[in-house]
C-alpha cells in the first residue's frame, strides 16, 4: 500500500514516514501544499495523511481540490488546531478521519490501515481468499492453517491483490501502489516478486492462487469466503 | 431599577415638580395680593359712593338745620351714622363703634363680632347759598359694611388657584414620568445593544436612536471604540493562545513520535543511541519554545521595570560575539560602524537578548556571504540602533505583523529556519517596557532594516549611572 504524507514539519514527517515504512507501507512525502496537492491528484495513493497548516496551500484547500476532482482516496487529517468545529467541517468536506497532534504513532498506523481496509470494502483486518488468510495487522499469511513466510514486498503484493479478488491488477498499478518515489520502477521487479510469492503459496494439493494474464496483469483466483 | 440606586428619572421629575410648585406658590401669592387689592378697591369705591350719596341726601330742615332725607334701601347689614358739626345725629343705622374720626379714610372695626370696614366722609352742606354765601353745615358720615365676604372671596380665589395648581402638578407628574422615560429610552436601547456583546458575539450596532441625540453620540462612540479595542485585544489573546498551543503541540508531536518510532521494534544499540540523541534534540526545541514564551510573558508584565541600568553598546558587543559562530557557519559578516556608549534603563540580560534577537533575525534572512550592518546614534534623551541585512526584505504591510507572536510571513519559514516566531515579539516587549520602540522596514538599497529607539538615562545622581559612566572613562 502506498501512502502520501503531506506535512511541512520536517522532523515530524521523518518520524511518521519512517514508522509507516516500518509498518510495511510505501510512503511519499510532500513538504508543502502545492506539491502535496499535485502528488495526491496522481491517484496512485491508497491513503493520504494531510497536515492542515501548510505553506503555499492549506490542507483544507488540498482536500477540497482532491474531492473536486472526484478522487476518493481516503484522507486522514493531522491537526494541531483547537476546536471541534473545524473537525466537523473537515469531515463534512470529505476528510475520512482525523488525529490531533500530538498523536500516537501506533494509533496513526492503525487508523490508516482501517481507512484503507474500509475503502477497499473489507470490514475486518483479516482478508480471506479461498483457503488463504491475510492478516493485515500481524502481516502474516496462512494457507490451510500453515503459516507462510513472506518478505515485506511479497506480503504487500498479496495484500494489495487480496483487496481486489477476481480483479485484474496491472503491473503498472502495482508499481504505483506498492512503491514510493524513492524506488526504481521496473516491472520485472514485480514479476520476480510475484513469481516468488506464487512458489511460496503453492502447497501440496492446492490450486495455484495467482493467475497471470498475459499483457494485462495478475488476478487472485478463488471465492472469497 | 433597584430602590437603593439613585434614579435620574425620579430626580428629574422631582426637580420639575418642585420648580412647578414654587412657581405655583408665587403665582398664588401674586394672585392673592392682586385679588385682595381689586376686591378692596371695589369695596372701598362702594363705601365711598354710598357715603357720597348719603351726603347728598342731607337736606335742609327747619331753622336752617339739616336732616337726612334717605328713602332708598341701603345694602344689607349697613352701619351708618350721619352727624352735623354739633354732633347731632341726623340719621343712623346699626351700631356704629367709636372711631377715631379722620375724614376720608377707611378703617376696620368690629360690629357685633363681625368684621366691618368703615369710611368716614366729611363734607359741607351749604343751605341757601344765594343769601350771603348761605349756611354751612359740616356733615360727618361714618358708613360701614361687613367686609367678611371680601376676605372670603379672596380666600375662594386662592383656594381655586391652589386646586388648579395641585391638579396641574398631578397631571404634570404623570406626563413627566411618561415623557422622561420615553426620552431616556435611547439610553436603555443603547445599554441593551451594548449588553449583547459577549466573548463570542462582538458585533455592536449602535441603535439609530442613539446616534440621533447629540448627548448620546459621545457615549455611543466611546462604547464603539472600547468594544473595538476589547475585541482586538481579545482576538490577539485568542490567537496567541491558539498559536502557542499549535506550536507546542507540534513540538510535542515530534518528541512523542521520535520516541514511539524508537519503541516500535527491537533495535540495535547504535540505533537506540542515535534515536535518543534525536529525541533529545527534539526536546531541546520544545524547551526553547517554552522558554521563549515564558520570557515574553515576563516582559509583558509591566511590573518590575525600572531601576535597571546598563550599557547598550556593551550589550550589543556581547550579542555580536554570541552570534558570530552562526554568522561564520554561513559565511556572513557582522560589522559595527559607529557605536557611541549609552546607558539605557534595561537589565543587561534583556538588552543583550534584544540585540541578539535582532541580529539572529537579520542573519536568518541574510543570503550566504551577506553582511549585517549595525549603526547607532545617540541623541539627547534617546539613542537609535539600526541593524540592516541584505536579505529579501519584508513584504508590504508586513511591518507590524512581524512583531506579533508566532507570525509567519511564509508559514514554512520560521520553523525551517529554527525560529520559534517569538524573537521579534520579545524585542518589542523589551522596547515597550521602557517606553522605546522597534520597527522594521525595507532599506532603499535592498534588505530589511530594523530601527530600535530607546530612552537613554542622563540621571547622573543615580549611583548606578555614575558607576557606569566612570567605567566609560
Amino acid at each position: 500500500m502506498r501512502l502520501l504524507l503531506v506535512e511541512d514539519e520536517h522532523r515530524l514527517a521523518e518520524n511518521i514516514a519512517e514508522a509507516l515504512r516500518e509498518a510495511g507501507f510505501a510512503v511519499d512525502h510532500a513538504a508543502d501544499g502545492p506539491s502535496g496537492s499535485h502528488l495526491a491528484e496522481q491517484n496512485v495513493f491508497d491513503a493520504v495523511i494531510l497536515d492542515l497548516m501548510l505553506p503555499g496551500k492549506s490542507g483544507q484547500q488540498v482536500l477540497h481540490d482532491l474531492r473536486a476532482r472526484k478522487l476518493h482516496t481516503p484522507v486522514l487529517i493531522l491537526t494541531a488546531q483547537e476546536g471541534k468545529e473545524s473537525v466537523v467541517e473537515l469531515l463534512n468536506k470529505g476528510a475520512d478521519d482525523y488525529l490531533a497532534k500530538p498523536f500516537d504513532l501506533g494509533e496513526l498506523i492503525a487508523r490508516v490501515k482501517a481507512l484503507i481496509r474500509r475503502s477497499k470494502g473489507a470490514a475486518t483486518p483479516i482478508l480471506k481468499i479461498s483457503d488463504v488468510e491475510v492478516d493485515t495487522i500481524q502481516q502474516t499469511v496462512r494457507r490451510r492453517g500453515h503459516v507462510i513466510d513472506l518478505s515485506p514486498t511479497e506480503f504487500r503484493i498479496l495484500e494489495y491483490l487480496a483487496h481486489r479478488p477476481k480483479m485484474i491488477v496491472s503491473k503498472r498499478e502495482m508499481l504505483e501502489h506498492l512503491y514510493d518515489l524513492g524506488w526504481e520502477h521496473h516491472s520485472n521487479v514485480i514479476e520476480a516478486h510475484v513469481s516468488n510469492l506464487r512458489k511460496k503459496l503453492n502447497l501440496v494439493n492446492t490450486e495455484p492462487l495467482i493467475e497471470t494474464l498475459r499483457q494485462r496483469g495478475y488476478r487472485l483466483r478463488g471465492e472469497e469466503v | 431599577m433597584r430602590a437603593a440606586k439613585h434614579s435620574i428619572t425620579r430626580r428629574l421629575i422631582f426637580s420639575v415638580l418642585v420648580l412647578e410648585l414654587l412657581a405655583g406658590v408665587a403665582l398664588i401669592g401674586a394672585v392673592a395680593v392682586n385679588e385682595w387689592r381689586v376686591q378692596y378697591k371695589a369695596f372701598d369705591a362702594n363705601l365711598r359712593a354710598t357715603s357720597n350719596a348719603l351726603l347728598g341726601a342731607v337736606q335742609e330742615d327747619l331753622n336752617d338745620a339739616v336732616r337726612l332725607d334717605w328713602t332708598e334701601a341701603l345694602p344689607k347689614d349697613s352701619v351708618l351714622r350721619v352727624t352735623d358739626e354739633h354732633g347731632r345725629v341726623l340719621g343712623s343705622e346699626g351700631n356704629v363703634p367709636t372711631l377715631q374720626v379722620q375724614p376720608n379714610t377707611f378703617q376696620a372695626a368690629t360690629v357685633n363680632g363681625r368684621s366691618y370696614r368703615f369710611f368716614t366722609r366729611a363734607g359741607e352742606k351749604i343751605i341757601d347759598p344765594d343769601q350771603s354765601g348761605g349756611i354751612r353745615h359740616r356733615i360727618t358720615i361714618v358708613y360701614g359694611l361687613p367686609d367678611g365676604h371680601v376676605r372670603r372671596e379672596v380666600l375662594e380665589a386662592i383656594r381655586f388657584f391652589v386646586a388648579c395648581t395641585a391638579i396641574l402638578l398631578g397631571i404634570t407628574s404623570l406626563l413627566l414620568g411618561w415623557l422622561v422615560r420615553r426620552l431616556l429610552n435611547p439610553i436603555h436601547t443603547l445599554a441593551n445593544a451594548a449588553s449583547e456583546i459577549t466573548s463570542t458575539h462582538w458585533h455592536f450596532e449602535p441603535p439609530s436612536s442613539a446616534s440621533k441625540f447629540a448627548e448620546l453620540s459621545p457615549l455611543t462612540s466611546a462604547l464603539e471604540k472600547t468594544i473595538g479595542r476589547l475585541h482586538r485585544a481579545f482576538e490577539q489573546q485568542k490567537r496567541f493562545t491558539s498559536d502557542a498551543a499549535h506550536e507546542l503541540k507540534t513540538d510535542l508531536a515530534i518528541v512523542k513520535s521520535s520516541l514511539q518510532l524508537l519503541s516500535m521494534k527491537t533495535r540495535t544499540v547504535a540505533e537506540y543511541e542515535s534515536g535518543l540523541a534525536i529525541g533529545l534534540d527534539d526536546l531541546t526545541r520544545l524547551e526553547r519554545t517554552v522558554q521563549k514564551m515564558l520570557t515574553l510573558a515576563r516582559l509583558e508584565q509591566r511590573e518590575g521595570a525600572g531601576n535597571q541600568m546598563c550599557r547598550i553598546d556593551e550589550a550589543l558587543r556581547v550579542a555580536v560575539e554570541q552570534a558570530l559562530p552562526l554568522a561564520n557557519l554561513r559565511s556572513n559578516s557582522i560589522t559595527i560602524s559607529t557605536l557611541p556608549p549609552a546607558i539605557v534603563p534595561l537589565d543587561s540580560g534583556d538588552a543583550t537578548l534584544l540585540c541578539s534577537n535582532i541580529i539572529l533575525n537579520a542573519l536568518q534572512h541574510s543570503p550566504e556571504h551577506g553582511s549585517v550592518e549595525i549603526t547607532a546614534m545617540a541623541q539627547e534623551q534617546q539613542m537609535q540602533l539600526f541593524i540592516r541585512d541584505h536579505g529579501e526584505g519584508i513584504k508590504e504591510n508586513e511591518g507590524l505583523s512581524l512583531f506579533e507572536p508566532f507570525y509567519r510571513g511564509d508559514p514554512s519559514r520560521s520553523r525551517k529556519s529554527g525560529g520559534t516566531g517569538l524573537g521579534l515579539s520579545i524585542c518589542r516587549a523589551i522596547c515597550d517596557r521602557v517606553g522605546g520602540s522597534i520597527s522594521i522596514a525595507n532599506h532603499a538599497d535592498g534588505g530589511a532594516i530594523v530601527t530600535v529607539t530607546l530612552p537613554t538615562s542622563t540621571d547622573f545622581e543615580s549611583a548606578r549611572t555614575r558607576d557606569l559612566f566612570q567605567a566609560l572613562t
